[in-house]
């Protein structure tokens, strides 16, 4: 009876204070149920797109002898698939090759046969470089090592047969060199075996004439493998995937009894996503864990504005003789209200949030549900710890202490005797010196291992820093607020006139509460700065790693037999387009390796695609394409290429270049003058730059393999009307810049940010309007009785007006300033320590100016909405007031 | 008193004491038949049902009545910290109702009234920076106000290390301080023993006579009752009988 009587009371006459403390509680809940979500949903993403470049799913070593369809059936069995091939592994002794009368010959190697269809199959084993895929293919690196071209003969060295003479078809690059001649069978941790540096490819008919024999001579030279491509229907979790995945192999190699073993790719792709998705959720988390915490120190902050009043309610119960547990059983009552409304009102915010961001409804059996059932849990603590454990301290204090009002002389807390705020910032200063003496390694990815770690320890740092500099800013705002009376005077004489000493000492008096906003404004903002900024410059690095990668807004590639060079006006004057460069792609050997070379205008090249100064080594983009136009035979090298054949600026380079009029590769002479890192559409192994005028007259053709295209709108658009302009040649694409940046997939920067952004931006808006406006307002109420009793001595409405926009910008000014600096700090570390995530790094932290300015205003409306709902309260009937206090 | 006829307008203000066109001395408050009814949902109270009254400068005034007569809710009407919801009344001598504090009306609350996060003189020197006073000199006034009251030693204390008295004593500094033509004192020394509260009437009726400020206290304390000019019994809402003492 007495609970409901309690309950009716608090409904009926502090609604305003449990309203308050159910919207902190639906913040929190309703923050971390959507983070939450957002993770599940990323992880599954994550676990699609990383095992979509997987090349080959398994790769199958049959035995010598094994029965072909017993073990295809078997995998039939054991899995659905989508492709399955059959691969012949052959060794050879080694190749030779006679040209311009001199005979190369090759160390030992492999020849491959493959079926005809195997390039439709799984087309990134493949990358035809030069010539027709229809016959032998000789490997980029063999190529060069032979001297050969297309149409030249190359004899193999068999194992125990006679040598045999073959005709090369082609030259291609084989980019997943180290899966297609992995050691299938060897120890897990065993060291990866390096691929064969002379490979010859086959069609597999020719390949089983050719290599049957070998077979019957000598076993041991000769495998068989099934390369498989499986059914991708995985648990959306990667470690339940990699799991299924295990199984499914193992179940196959039972089957097949010893016939053959499994080199399982999908199994290491997926083991290396687990590693991931945890890299993705640290980072999330980390993201937002700063707003969760914010969200649930303003639900504390919020619950605590009501202290004093409980505090005396309390008092005034005991003295009446309520015991301890009777006044815990009223306050958990009060808690248990306000903390479900507050978990109902957050779990049905984030539900609405996730549709909005696409993820959709959470079902009975997804993860996204858990989130729910924690955020919810976490709400219910919250409003729990923030009611009870007061009111459990308080029960052990005189209760006439407590019905007595109190501003108080109070002593230091114990965080600052303990100088925590310093330990933290030291904590993060060491934390990210450690970084930084490693190069800011937070992930380490050795070459030729799937997995990948992270160092998670790193993201201390930015942590740290963000709850140091909040502790650091209350001793300081403190201190200065204690030492600062006289320009306290100074700030409030504008707004308070003759009351400037009042006001200030009212200020000066109440500092912790002060400090207290302050502080909370700032999180609040530093919070929202740093993610803004943050996300920004991330965002913008992925646009510019897509622009590497496309090249322009739109790029038309092709052959240079039908080059879209042939085509530039036409391109030129698309409705949408700005700007069309032409841009040359050849292949040139330096030394025995086969490299990109890209032919520009280095003039013009810029009015097409954006060129950072981050791509070349003396960081000026400008100047090294003045010096490249300067010099017609010019070249800009890779710095590994320099430093392999030792070169220096000014030194003749002599690359191989084939010629159009014999397809023949000769001699060209060319001159060192830089180091390039990045180049649009280059790779991200070693390539060269040159002047396209240069290049045309020493191969006898001055075709355009690429057109760049510049575009005032939408990229999409515009690469379909120019698809229609090129449609008409053979072996040509368009590629836009936004179906490129989707497309971009790495295994650690494949993470999407942008749906956590749209989260976290809208809800750090939401929690500077609350740290602005409904602590503020809050903690104005509980001062009603104070802008009463002035109301009451006589004071105007200008008068009181000096209090309350005293202490709310007082605030709000100063904890946006404090924020905005801890925000940008937090930031610049972040991208730092993130730096292996930016391809390219960034130059520059990008500053989203707009939504800062959105989220000072949201707070500045916030606030001043309080202070005109506070100075309206405080003109309501003055008997009415001193009489509800 | 209980039935005052109509009053003559047109006053002009002479010195401390206003006159009106006839000469005769301006009445600080005058009220006709005032009321005050609350409404509270469907709960209807009559915290005052009629009062028909006039405070002259230098008039000494207890209101005396059981709990809830009325007493607190004429104090709250005559000072204008509340509107009435019928009859009328007027302060021919001190102005309109927005203008009557802190200039010329001073309260003291039956609660403690002090704000909590200024000192003892800060709360006292309030009303005089209120009424856009010099920080110098009003300062030297609420100390002397302090001073009489023997309360100099507190002034630096806050609000919340003072006793129930002493913070009576400062509310009632802080009203004297602002040398107020009409005090209005609800339960002024509720809170305080027998010779504190007679020392404390000692020195507020000494400084109110200087002034020639009309004082009207609501009070149970026959002690304080007695040493006023005329009682105004309340009951039942009503300003039932004014008897000179």
């Amino acid at each position: 009876m007495l609970s409901l009587l309690w309950l009716k009371g608090l409904i009926a006459r502090r609604s305003a204070r449990l309203v308050g403390v159910a919207n902190g509680v639906a913040v929190t809940v309703a923050l971390l149920a959507s983070i939450g979500a957002f993770i599940a949903a990323s992880s599954a993403t994550m676990t699609q797109r990383a095992i979509a470049d997987v090349p080959v799913d398994w790769q199958v070593q049959l035995v010598p002898g094994a029965d072909l369809a017993a073990a295809t059936a078997a995998l039939g069995q054991a899995t659905p698939y989508e492709a399955l091939a059959l691969v012949g592994y052959a060794d050879v002794t080694g190749l030779s090759a006679t040209t311009s009368g001199t005979v190369q010959t090759t160390g030992p190697g492999k020849a491959l046969g493959l079926g005809v269809d195997y390039r439709q199959l799984f087309p990134a084993e493949l990358r035809l470089l030069t010539g027709s895929l229809d016959g032998v293919l000789v490997a980029q690196q063999t190529a060069a090592n032979l001297h050969v071209a297309p149409g030249d003969p190359v004899t193999i060295q068999r194992i125990g047969l006679d040598p045999v003479s073959v005709q090369v078809a082609s030259v291609v690059d084989l980019p997943q060199a180290d899966s297609l001649f992995q050691a299938v069978g060897v120890p897990a941790g065993a060291a990866p075996q390096a691929p064969p540096d002379n490979v010859l490819l086959l069609p597999i008919e020719q390949w089983h004439r050719l290599f049957d024999g070998q077979a019957a001579a000598r076993p041991d030279s000769v495998r068989t493998q099934l390369h498989v491509r499986l059914a991708h229907d995985l648990p959306a979790d990667p470690e339940a995937a990699y799991t299924a995945v295990q199984q499914r192999a193992h179940n196959f190699e039972a089957r097949i009894a010893g016939s053959g073993t499994v080199g399982d790719n999908l199994g290491a792709r997926l083991l290396g996503v687990r590693g991931d998705a945890l890299y993705a959720r640290v980072l999330f988390l980390f993201l937002g864990a700063p707003g969760v915490l914010l969200a649930a120190l303003l639900a504390s902050a919020v619950a605590a504005t009501g202290a004093d009043r409980r505090r005396r309610e309390q008092g005034l119960l005991r003295v009446r003789g309520a015991s301890t547990a009777q006044i815990l059983r009223l306050e958990a009552l009060e808690a248990l209200v306000v903390g479900v409304v507050g978990v109902v009102a957050g779990v049905l915010v984030s539900v609405l949030t996730g549709m909005a961001l696409g993820i959709g409804l959470p079902g009975l059996d997804s993860p996204s549900l858990v989130w729910v059932l924690l955020a919810a849990l976490a709400g219910l603590a919250l409003a729990i710890g923030a009611t009870l454990v007061p009111a459990w301290r308080q029960a052990r204090r005189s209760a006439w202490m407590d019905i007595r009002l109190g501003v108080g002389r109070e002593g230091a807390p114990l965080w600052q005797r303990l100088y925590l705020d310093l330990v933290l910032l030291v904590g993060s200063a060491v934390a990210f010196w450690q970084m930084a003496s490693a190069g800011y390694q937070l992930v380490l990815a050795p070459e030729g291992v799937a997995q990948s770690s992270v160092a998670y320890q790193s993201f201390l740092a930015p942590v740290c820093l963000w709850l140091g500099g909040g502790l650091l800013a209350v001793r300081l705002w403190d201190r200065g607020l204690a030492r600062g009376r006289g320009l306290l005077v100074w700030l409030a004489r504008p707004l308070a006139g003759g009351l400037a000493g009042a006001v200030s000492a009212s200020l000066w008096r109440q500092r912790t509460l002060v400090t207290r906003g302050v502080v909370l404004v700032a999180l609040a903002v530093s919070f929202a700065t740093s993610t803004a900024v943050f996300n920004t410059t991330y965002n913008a690095q992925a646009r510019v790693d897509a622009e590497l990668t496309n090249g322009a807004d739109v790029t038309v590639t092709g052959p240079t037999a039908s080059n879209p060079g042939s085509l530039l006006p036409q391109l030129a004057a698309l409705p949408g387009v700005i700007a069309a460069q032409p841009m040359q792609h050849r292949f040139a050997y330096v030394g025995t390796d086969l490299q990109d070379l890209y032919g520009i205008d280095p003039s013009h090249i810029g009015e097409a695609t954006s060129l950072s100064n981050a791509y070349f080594a003396n960081g000026n983009a400008r100047d090294t394409l003045a010096a490249l136009a300067a010099q017609p035979d010019g070249i800009l090298l890779s710095a590994e290429t320099a430093s392999d054949y030792q070169l220096q600026p000014g030194d003749t380079v002599n690359l191989r270049l084939q010629s159009a009029q014999d397809q023949q590769y000769h001699v060209v002479p060319f001159r060192f003058i830089g180091i390039v890192r990045e180049f649009p559409t280059a790779p991200k192994d070693s390539f060269l730059v040159a002047n396209a005028t240069y290049v045309a007259q020493q191969t006898a053709t001055p075709a355009a393999e690429i057109v760049l295209l510049r575009t005032s709108g939408d990229p999409a658009a515009v690469a379909a009307r120019a698809q229609a302009v090129v449609g008409s040649l053979a072996g040509v694409r368009v590629t836009d810049l936004g179906t490129t940046q989707r497309a971009i997939s790495s295994s650690l920067t494949a993470i999407d940010l942008r749906g956590l952004t749209q989260l976290e931006l809208a809800f750090a808006v939401l929690l500077v309007a609350a740290a602005a406006g409904l602590v503020l307002r809050l903690g104005l109420a509980e001062r009603q009785r104070t802008f009463a009793i002035l109301a009451a001595l006589g004071a105007r409405t200008r008068q009181l007006g000096a209090f309350v926009w005293g202490e709310s910008l007082l605030v709000f000014v100063g904890g946006s300033l404090v924020g905005l600096a801890l925000g940008f700090g937090i930031a610049q570390m972040l991208v730092l320590l993130l730096t292996g995530v930016f391809d390219p790094p960034p130059e520059a932290l990008v500053v989203p100016w707009g939504y800062l300015a959105a989220l000072i205003s949201a707070g500045a409306v916030a606030m001043v909405l309080a202070v005109v709902a506070a100075l309206a309260a405080a003109r309501r009937p003055l008997v009415d007031a001193l009489r509800d206090l | 008193m209980a039935n005052a006829g109509s009053f003559p307008s047109g006053q002009v203000r002479a010195g401390t004491v206003a006159v009106d066109v006839t000469g005769a001395v301006a009445a600080l408050v005058e009220a006709h038949g005032l009321g005050r009814v609350y409404q509270r949902g469907t709960t209807r109270v009559v915290a005052l049902a009629s009062a028909t009254c006039r405070v002259q400068p230098g008039d000494c005034i207890a209101v005396v009545g059981p709990s809830g007569s009325g007493k607190s809710t004429l104090l709250h009407l005559l000072g204008g910290l509340d509107e009435p919801t019928s009859g009328s009344i007027v302060w021919p001598a001190l102005g309109p109702r927005e203008t009557l504090r802190p200039a010329h009306v001073a309260y003291v609350f039956q609660a403690p009234s002090l704000l909590p996060a200024l000192s003892v003189v800060e709360n006292v020197e309030l009303p005089l920076l209120l009424g856009d006073g010099d920080a110098t000199t009003e300062r030297a006034a609420a100390l002397e106000a302090l001073s009489r009251l023997d309360l100099y030693a507190l002034a630096d204390r806050l609000p919340e290390e003072l006793s129930g008295g002493q913070a009576q004593r400062v509310a009632l500094a802080r009203a004297l301080a602002s040398r107020p033509r009409l005090l209005l004192a609800d339960e002024p020394t509720g809170q305080l023993d027998h010779a504190t509260a007679a020392q404390m009437l000692d020195v507020l009726l000494a400084s109110l006579d200087r002034t020639r400020t009309a004082l009207v206290v609501a009070t149970h304390d026959a002690a304080v009752s007695s040493r006023m000019h005329t009682v105004w019994r309340m009951r039942h809402g009503t300003l039932a009988e004014s008897v000179p003492c």
